[in-house]
């Protein structure tokens, strides 16, 4: 009854809105384990847009201070200090900063190109899409992250070949799905429709079809910012990817195996720092597809 | 009143069954105070509206509702005299199959895509018999050769089977324990007409042959006509109307009979235009609190939204639910009431 | 059925050609000049100029390319930059590491997923239900090399049950193979529930329910080798990560298998080494992806139809 009564003054709204995107969105606010996610997303967000304001990139976060080196968590070093005397907890916030803007970055770039990419292939078809579709099965034949590494491990380890080696190795799943989609709505009436009243393919393609596979490409989409985000903690676990003194949480954990005896603390923050992120991508991906397709439920 | 007596006589025996659903959305009352009974070696037919309670009703006599929303709130089952509700789960197990078999609607998903349907025909026997497994197989064959089935073709898998065929061996499974009562739920909805009339065939066949009784669920009420000899109308989880065959056809009292009738085509009269019952049913999770009909009813009147309706019966078998044709009834003097 | 398998194999070809060459472009962008990295700094360029000519550098890369993969089918990958020794033999004295971590890691997996998630999906909503869940999504959030550090620093240090790190015992396989196995199997488990969920709501099952047989056989007699259909699926794809993963897990464990040695490759500019590794990471996967092709055929006999 209560979700009635506050469902209703919103529902002028609703007809603006594409009502089934609406729909979903209210599914998924009533998901509490999503919103969950939602909500940790955002104070990271937050973190990493305010990192410098919490603590300062060039004082706290890199500056080396052998005076304060290997100090246990505390009042004034919640997380302790590394190896190098510096804030873990600063560190692991400035973190958040690199493993989001990485992972963002490279999620949208793959998530446009791939889209595009799917787009062309599942709306023009036959040769074209034969084409595409065995060059993405080639890039699939080769697991995720061992594409990253060999990209990386031929250029030089840099933010932008990062963002370059994440971008390529996520491409064929966003193609992947806008192409199934593409080839399920293609055929619906309503293309044909605006096909009959002479819409140019481009058009079609933009108006008519994205908006209808946005559902699969949004969960694809936090699917895939977990994985990136996982992907550079683990480049930088191996030293191929965010390098010192640029705190990053994999790289963070790198450093402290040589401690991990002696000062554990300091393999234990940016690892649930990494685990978290990646919860909350999994519980607000998990929340979109319910609540995109509440059949599966 | 005659209770205690008829039980001996009658296979089934449902009384004041009442079924409900708890979903997230509320509690749906599927079945709301249902009587039933099928006396041996008869065939009762259970006509409705999808969603009327129909095949709720059925997988209550199982005690196979959807687990945990189905419950069985009251009332009283009870099979060839013995009350199924106060079974364990154990002795349901030798019940359902040996005693009691059930034949679904869609031929299509009721039979295991991974298992070859002889094995599928086995299990019940073995499970039943404690035969071995190649006895079990042996005879399986002998149920297909039963049904008209080639028997070497039971190491096959459903999907190589036509529909038809499909329920064949659906049927063929039901059948391989000699089980005192069958109930088949819309065995024919799903198949070609012209499978239809060779399935139905078939069934009344074996039926004869296996000295069952029968609970034949359906919309279609030309089904009815071949194979029934009792008819129950069921509307919102209530039984609306009961009687013989000829009680319910020629001398038809519930005016949603009279719907279910008029919403057939007439074929010796192709110019009569099909009157469709007007409406949906309520909705079983917000139930009126007079006459389920009464919103779909031409002949309704503020008593028929107030007051649930006693039975009205025309002759001592012959009744129906509804506060209008005890009056018609009374004014027009006994048949056809709605002309 | 043989005629099946070939045909796949074949149709398998092209990818792998496919990805192989994917893999050689990408790498043959690699930094630095492969005659100076073998010659070192202080060589003259015209012995630079000379060991190009001789290892065919100068060719088109299509060419060396093609050269590459007829001397693959014979089992040379080249030279390493470094130890001047073939390629092949440092890998094939590594992969049984890599194989036995990968079997041992997918073997808890299927072990341990298979009933956490049938379990879960019959007591659905319940506590143990719930459990399962949490568990697994904290399994599935978990990365691999992190966990491998948390095991060592519990079975290792604190409790020093197991070794922390080589493979000089059997003991040495646990702790890497389940840092490996954890996000896997929380993955499967995941699936395995979703599907199980899907099946014990079909029809078939209500018939097999109807013949009187209890819920714990037709949940193994009927439900769970429809519920290995998708789950299946989901096993091949965690093969990819598994693979990927284990490049991390043997870092952390110094394992000697295939992916330590390609992260040493890296450090050291070992193109050739770093090549072989992957390429033979990419056939395996390949391969894996055709055995659960052919597992299909097994389980589900609607698939078998294509064997014809």
């Amino acid at each position: 009854m209560a979700v009635q009564a506050a469902a209703k003054p919103a529902s002028r709204d609703a007809r603006r809105h594409n009502s089934q995107m609406y729909d979903a969105m209210r599914r998924l606010a009533q998901n509490k384990t999503a919103v969950l996610g939602f909500i940790i997303i955002l104070i990271m967000i937050l973190l990493a847009v305010f990192a410098d304001v919490l603590f300062n990139y060039e004082q706290t976060v890199i500056k080396q201070n052998y005076a304060e080196m290997c100090q246990g968590p505390s009042l004034a070093y919640p997380f302790g200090t590394d190896e190098l005397g510096r804030d873990i907890l600063a560190r692991v916030i400035h973190g958040t900063r690199v493993s989001l803007s990485i992972g963002f970055a490279a999620t949208i770039m793959a998530s446009f190109l791939g889209g595009a990419i799917g787009a062309v292939s599942g709306f023009y078809g036959r040769r074209v899409d034969m084409i595409i579709s065995r060059v993405m099965d080639m890039l699939m034949a080769i697991p995720g992250t061992l594409l990253a590494i060999a990209i990386v491990a031929a250029l030089e380890t840099s933010m932008r070949n990062l963002i370059l080696a994440l971008t390529i190795s996520s491409i064929p799943k966003f193609a992947r799905i806008t192409r199934g989609a593409v080839m399920t709505v293609k055929d619906c009436e309503h293309i044909e429709a605006a096909r009959a009243i002479g819409a140019r393919n481009g058009t079609i393609i933009i108006h008519h079809v994205l908006p209808n596979c946005l559902a699969p490409i949004l969960v694809e989409l936090t699917i895939s910012v977990s994985f990136a985000i996982l992907t550079i903690s683990g480049l930088s676990f191996l030293g191929l990817g965010v390098q010192a003194p640029r705190p990053e949480w994999g790289a963070m954990l790198a450093s402290s195996r040589t401690y991990i005896r002696d000062y554990s603390y300091m393999t234990f923050f940016p690892g649930l720092a990494i685990m978290l992120t990646i919860l909350a991508f999994n519980l607000l991906g998990d929340g979109l597809r319910d609540a995109l397709d509440p059949r599966l439920k | 009143m005659s209770d205690q007596k008829r039980h001996g006589s009658l296979a089934l025996d449902i009384q004041g069954l009442v079924v409900e659903f708890h979903t997230l959305d509320g509690v749906v009352h599927a079945v709301n105070g249902l009587d039933l009974s099928i006396e041996q070696g008869t065939t009762l037919g259970l006509v409705g509206e999808t969603g009327a309670g129909k095949t709720t009703t059925a997988l209550s006599v199982l005690r196979l509702l959807a687990q945990p929303a189905g419950r069985i709130r009251a009332g009283s089952i009870r099979l060839d005299g013995e009350d199924l509700l106060a079974k364990s789960e154990q002795e349901m197990g030798k019940i359902r199959g040996k005693q009691v078999s059930m034949i679904f609607q869609d031929p299509m998903t009721s039979l295991n895509p991974v298992m070859t349907v002889e094995r599928q025909i086995a299990e019940v026997i073995a499970h039943h018999t404690r035969l071995p497994e190649r006895q079990a197989v042996e005879q399986a064959r002998q149920m297909l050769e039963t049904v008209g089935i080639p028997g070497e073709r039971g190491s096959e898998y459903p999907h190589q089977f036509s529909g038809g065929m499909k329920q064949r061996v659906v049927i063929a499974m039901a059948l391989a324990c000699s089980p005192q009562l069958l109930i088949a739920d819309e065995p024919t909805t799903a198949l070609d007409v012209t499978i239809q009339a060779q399935v139905l065939e078939m069934m009344k066949q074996l039926r004869q042959t296996y000295q069952m009784s029968m609970l034949m669920i359906t919309h279609d009420l030309g089904i009815v006509a071949e194979t029934c000899d009792r008819v129950a109308v069921i509307y919102a989880g209530r039984i609306v109307e009961y009687g013989t065959l000829e009680d319910i056809f020629e001398h038809t009292l519930h005016p949603y009979t009279r719907g279910l009738f008029d919403s057939l085509p007439n074929l010796e009269d192709r110019t009569a235009r099909l009157k469709p019952i007007p409406g949906l049913m309520p909705d079983p999770a917000n139930l009126p609190e007079g006459c389920a009909f009464c919103t779909r009813c031409a002949y309704a009147t503020d008593q028929c939204a107030q007051h649930r309706p006693e039975r009205f019966y025309r002759t001592q078998e012959h009744y129906a639910e509804c506060h209008r044709c005890r009056q018609i009834c009374f004014e027009k003097g006994g048949s056809a009431v709605w002309e | 059925m043989l005629k099946y398998i070939l045909k796949r194999l074949i149709s398998l070809l092209p990818v792998i050609i496919g990805a192989t060459l994917i893999v050689y472009l990408i790498l043959n962008m690699a930094q630095g000049d492969p005659a100076r990295i073998i010659l070192g700094e202080n060589a003259t360029p015209e012995a630079i100029a000379q060991l190009r000519e001789e290892m065919g550098l100068n060719d088109p890369v299509l060419v060396r390319y093609g050269r590459y993969m007829l001397n693959l089918v014979h089992g040379d990958m080249g030279t390493s930059y470094r130890t001047n020794a073939p390629v092949s033999d440092e890998i094939f004295a590594r992969l049984p590491y890599t194989l036995w971590l990968a079997a041992a890691s997918i073997i808890i997996c299927i072990l341990l997923a298979l009933p956490l998630g049938t379990i879960a999906a019959i007591k659905q909503n319940s506590f143990l239900d719930g459990l399962c869940m949490v568990l697994s999504l904290l399994g599935v959030s978990m990365p691999s090399f992190w966990l491998g550090l948390l095991l060592i620093l519990l079975f290792s240090l604190t409790l020093g049950w197991l070794p922390p790190f080589g493979a000089d015992e059997w003991k040495s396989v646990i702790l890497p193979a389940f840092a490996l196995a954890v996000s896997s199997m929380a993955s499967v488990a995941r699936t395995t529930r979703a599907s199980m969920l899907e099946v014990i709501r079909q029809d078939y099952i209500r018939t097999a329910r109807s013949k009187g047989i209890s819920q714990g056989r037709v949940i193994r007699r009927h439900a769970l080798r429809n519920a290995m259909i998708p789950t299946m699926t989901s096993i091949g794809i965690q093969v990819g990560f598994l693979l990927s993963g284990s490049v991390l897990v043997e870092t952390v464990f110094s394992w000697p298998g295939i992916g330590r040695l390609m992260i040493t490759s890296i450090q050291q500019r070992d193109i050739p080494t770093v090549l072989g590794c992957i390429i033979i990471f990419a056939i395996f996967f390949s391969i894996v992806n055709l055995i659960v092709d052919l597992l299909y055929g097994f389980i589900d006999p609607r698939m078998k139809s294509q064997y014809a």
